[in-house]
């Protein structure tokens, strides 16, 4: 922040923005990748987040929108941050009509507490992300993370219907509705989701739901092989039995989420007693196939979450659904020393992998070595964490495809300035 | 007078270019000559789909490959051309006419299911399939492709895709957007790419999404990955007779409320069971006022489950009496009346015109009244079968477009139906799309930003005006005027069996 000119335009953003008397708040929460915003701005309505977004494009500053927080880690390094516009002040639960099983919210309300008030409808947004509590609606949505429910609930694209963004230059547009069903013009609201902010700032979403399920119980596996442990997964699939989790958890992993030492599923049961009392006495004896032992663990989820939040590395490879045992088999074998813990939705083929590597060569070397191994296997590996050092050699997202020029041009036409979060996305958009 | 300044959410010029024998010698040389029409007679099927408005292009061609489809989309763009794409012409918006004039590419001849991943479920088939024929083909692996257009012994997945198309059972599974991964395009200069793939977790942009539900104006999808849903275990379905068309509304509502999402959750009203049962005597009570058809799918434990809860809310909501069919055999007569509806209804009106407008669930009550009453005052007949489950109304008005006027009441009155669904909430259309018909509607839920941001996709296709133009976006300047040839003439025909909702 050296430069006097940036300073100046600065200082010409703070004084636009000072008549709406926001908060101050402590940029130094906002770091990403190592880029320490020059001010934090947190608007609480959607006006004032167009007034923010407005101003900082007349003074030309680059904005990145922070949710919770909790994603910041996403992306790669971006080419410059002056100004961090966070949401959570943004905070309304707009309309919630529990017989039309919609919801719309502003962008900064925490998942946990859209859960709560949902729940007291007997109601439920079927996203359950890893990380903390600190994560927005608008955040999940800009990342696109998805937790183990979509095993059976798909991702977030699935169940947004509707959203208002603000533009790069403070317009503001929508797309889609508060209707389940609507196709009247383009689903600019599926774009978004996963665009890390790069083409909008998502500002209020509408959400279809789901009915909260009347038994939900959860227990694990622990097997002899991983083999043994997927072919649980991969029965209960088959029968289409009432699981709406499934997660294969490598002996590491299955140490730090319910205490095991050996490749476990893990398995959500949730629907009517009569379903899931049949699936329980099912996956009882798919478990005794599997010479696999079976408890109860009410726990496991919140500690999933905790312990797959962002690592010193984090990857995500994704293959088709019937190789992802082999590859969580191959990468636990590889990884294994360098504290790697690996969790798998087998039959979304996504095999999630943290470690702590000893040093940043053994980083850049462990990324390399997993997408070699997951190409093999016609997949690919998306880097959600990485040391700064190796980050920046790198593109988080592998090699673009042949679309990439359409991504280009979409984010020319959203964004022709490159104002928000420059270089962050695939490609370095 | 000072020219009309171009909307912002027009991305680029229309083609004014003419189809000469210059421009039908290319398509020749890029398809075979067989495979262009271009003579009156073999046009006269393309100026047509399901709906009102009639336009006729100047040539069609029928690709058989994605390069062939490239190298038309590249000549018709070299004589500056339109390219209108079509399915199987059974849209119930306009979307597959020529509204300019130009060429049509048919995609009926790209019927190939190119790879059946059963382990994975996934399959990746050619836009001409028919999604009927999708189902059947993966059936043998205990899967079926869970979108389910009424039209799908007809339709095609390429035209699925396009309309981002629904059905009885998109309530719970969702709809077409729900169930592509991928999609291979031929975009306006020719190039062929691939966007999305085989799996959710590809990064970058879900142009994908962006392209499902575009109405063929930014590209034309020439393979597309889907997602296989598992064939249920159990199936059980309910008929629920009631008095009341608000009781029967109200047990919409309350299955909902009671955290039971069916697979299928329809409406059927009087003029419906009149029509239905003397056609197909399948056991209506003709004093009813309304039946719903409730389905639901899963675990045997489930369905069980879900059919008693289901029984009893609809009884406590006044059906005067609830019928349950497990077996196939007894499944398909309770469905049989539902899905002959409208050509039942063919047999008593010489046309109809098929609504599609979404409410908030809650408000079914009110604007289904409201629907029925402005019927009325244009003193028209009205017939209600929908997807009550999603708030998903497809009021069909009934006419004889001999009767000097009609049509133009006709569409008058379904403009005003459209209005009270935007008015209590809801869209101008749930599945069958925007296309010519609505056009001008897309202004009372979107205002001139937000169609501007729906441009810049349009933009980042590259697809300008080339690609179906004048569709899913309120008429402007260059679009002329189709209006002209609905009021003239009605298409809607009687006991067409191509016609479904």
């Amino acid at each position: 922040m050296s430069d006097p000119a940036i300073a100046s335009r600065i200082d010409g953003f703070a004084a636009a923005v000072s008549h709406l008397q926001l908060p101050v708040v402590d940029s130094g929460a906002f770091v990403v990748d190592g880029l320490k915003p020059a001010t934090v701005v947190c608007p609480k309505s959607l006006s004032q987040l167009q007034e923010c977004l407005s101003e900082a494009h007349n003074q030309r500053l680059y904005v990145t929108t922070i949710g919770g927080g909790a994603h910041l880690h996403l992306g790669n390094v971006p080419d410059a941050f002056d100004v961090g516009v966070c949401t959570p002040g943004l905070d309304r639960i707009i309309d919630h009509e529990p017989a039309d099983m919609t919801v719309t919210v502003e962008a900064g309300v925490q998942l946990a507490d859209l859960q709560s008030a949902l729940g007291e409808h007997g109601q439920f947004l079927p996203l359950d992300p890893p990380g903390d509590d600190r994560a927005t609606v608008g955040g999940i949505l800009a990342a696109n993370v998805s937790g183990p429910l979509r095993h059976r609930y798909g991702t977030a694209r699935d169940w947004l219907i509707g959203t208002r963004v603000v533009h790069a230059d403070g317009t503001t547009s929508k797309s889609g509705g508060r209707v389940v069903k609507n196709v009247s013009g383009y689903d600019l609201h599926k774009l978004y989701v996963g665009s890390l902010g790069t083409l909008a700032v998502i500002a209020e979403v509408t959400f279809k739901l789901a009915p909260l399920p009347k038994v939900d119980r959860t227990v694990g596996v622990a097997c002899p092989s991983p083999a043994a442990a997927q072919s649980i997964i991969s029965a209960a699939h088959e029968r289409g039995l009432a699981v709406v989790a499934a997660e294969l958890l490598s002996p590491p992993a299955a140490n730090a989420v319910c205490d095991r030492g050996a490749w476990t599923a893990l398995l959500r049961v949730a629907g009517g007693a009569a379903a899931a009392a049949r699936t329980m006495d099912e996956i009882g004896d798919y478990a005794a196939l599997a010479e696999g032992e079976l408890t109860d663990e009410p726990a496991a989820w919140e500690r999933w979450r905790g312990a797959f939040g962002p690592a010193p590395l984090s990857l995500r490879a994704s293959v088709a659904p019937s190789h992802a045992a082999a590859l969580a088999e191959t990468l636990d074998r590889r990884f294994a020393g360098d504290a790697g813990r690996i969790t798998a939705t087998s039959t979304a083929g996504l095999v999630r992998m943290n470690l702590s590597p000893a040093d940043d060569v053994r980083a850049s070397a462990i990324i390399d070595h997993a997408r070699e191994i997951a190409t093999q296997r016609g997949g690919f590996v998306v880097v959600d964490a990485a040391p700064l050092a190796v980050k920046k050699q790198i593109d988080v997202f592998g090699p673009p495809r042949s679309d990439i020029e359409i991504m280009r041009r979409l984010k020319q036409q959203f964004d022709p300035e490159r104002r928000l979060s420059p270089g962050r996305f695939m490609g370095r958009i | 007078m000072a020219e009309e300044p171009t909307p912002s959410y027009v991305a680029g010029e229309i083609p004014r270019g003419a189809v000469t024998a210059a421009l039908i010698g290319e398509l020749q040389a890029a398809v075979g000559k067989r495979y262009v029409l271009s003579t009156p007679d073999e046009l006269l099927s393309y100026e047509y789909d399901a709906t009102i408005d009639r336009a006729r292009p100047q040539a069609v061609v029928l690709p058989e490959t994605a390069e062939q489809v490239a190298a038309a989309v590249r000549a018709a763009r070299r004589f500056d051309v339109p390219v209108v794409p079509r399915g199987a012409g059974t849209g119930i918006s306009g979307g597959a006419l020529a509204a300019v004039g130009g060429v049509v590419v048919a995609l009926t001849r790209m019927r190939r299911i190119i790879e059946v991943d059963a382990e994975n479920r996934i399959a990746v088939v050619e836009p001409g399939v028919v999604n009927l024929d999708l189902s059947k083909a993966v059936a043998k692996h205990g899967l079926y492709y869970a979108p389910d257009p009424s039209s799908q012994r007809a339709c095609t997945i390429g035209g699925n895709v396009a309309e981002n198309a629904g059905g009885p059972h998109t309530l719970a599974v969702g709809s077409t957007t729900n169930h592509v991964l991928g999609l291979e395009l031929v975009l306006a200069d020719g190039e062929i790419v691939w966007v999305g793939g085989r799996t959710r977790d590809l990064p970058g942009y879900d142009l994908a999404g962006g392209f499902v539900g575009s109405e063929g104006t930014l590209g034309i999808a020439t393979k597309i990955s889907v997602r296989l849903m598992r064939l249920p275990e159990s199936t059980r379905t309910l008929l629920a007779i009631f008095n009341r068309l608000d009781d029967a509304s109200n047990a919409v509502s309350a299955i909902i409320a009671a955290g039971i999402v069916p697979s299928a959750l329809e409406m059927m009203d009087k003029m419906i069971i009149h029509a239905v049962e003397q056609a197909l005597h399948c056991g209506y009570p003709l004093d009813a006022e309304a039946v719903l058809l409730i389905e639901v799918e899963g675990l045997e434990e489930s369905t069980a489950e879900q059919a008693g809860d289901i029984d009893r809310i609809c009884c406590e909501s006044g059906a005067r009496e609830v019928r349950l069919a497990v077996e196939q055999a007894d499944r398909d007569l309770l469905w049989a009346g539902r899905k002959s509806s409208l050509s039942a209804l063919g047999r008593y009106f010489p046309n109809f015109y098929v609504l599609d407008g979404v409410v908030p669930r809650t408000r079914l009550v009110e604007v289904l009244r409201a629907s029925n009453a402005v019927a009325e005052k244009y003193g028209l007949a009205v017939a209600n079968v929908f997807h009550a489950g999603d708030g998903n109304l497809h009021p069909n008005l009934l006419f004889d477009e001999r009767v000097p006027g009609t049509t133009a009441k006709v569409l008058q009155a379904g403009a005003e139906i459209m209005r009270l669904c935007v008015d209590a909430g809801g869209s101008i259309t749930g599945e069958h799309g925007v296309g010519l018909e609505k056009r001008d509607f897309m202004a009372w839920l979107f205002d001139d930003a937000d169609m501007a941001a729906m441009a810049r996709l349009k933009r980042a296709f590259g697809a300008d005006e080339r690609f179906n133009p004048c569709k899913a976006f309120p008429a402007h300047r260059g679009c002329g005027e189709v209006t002209a040839a609905r009021i003239q003439r009605a298409a809607a025909q009687s006991g067409d069996e191509n016609v479904y909702v």
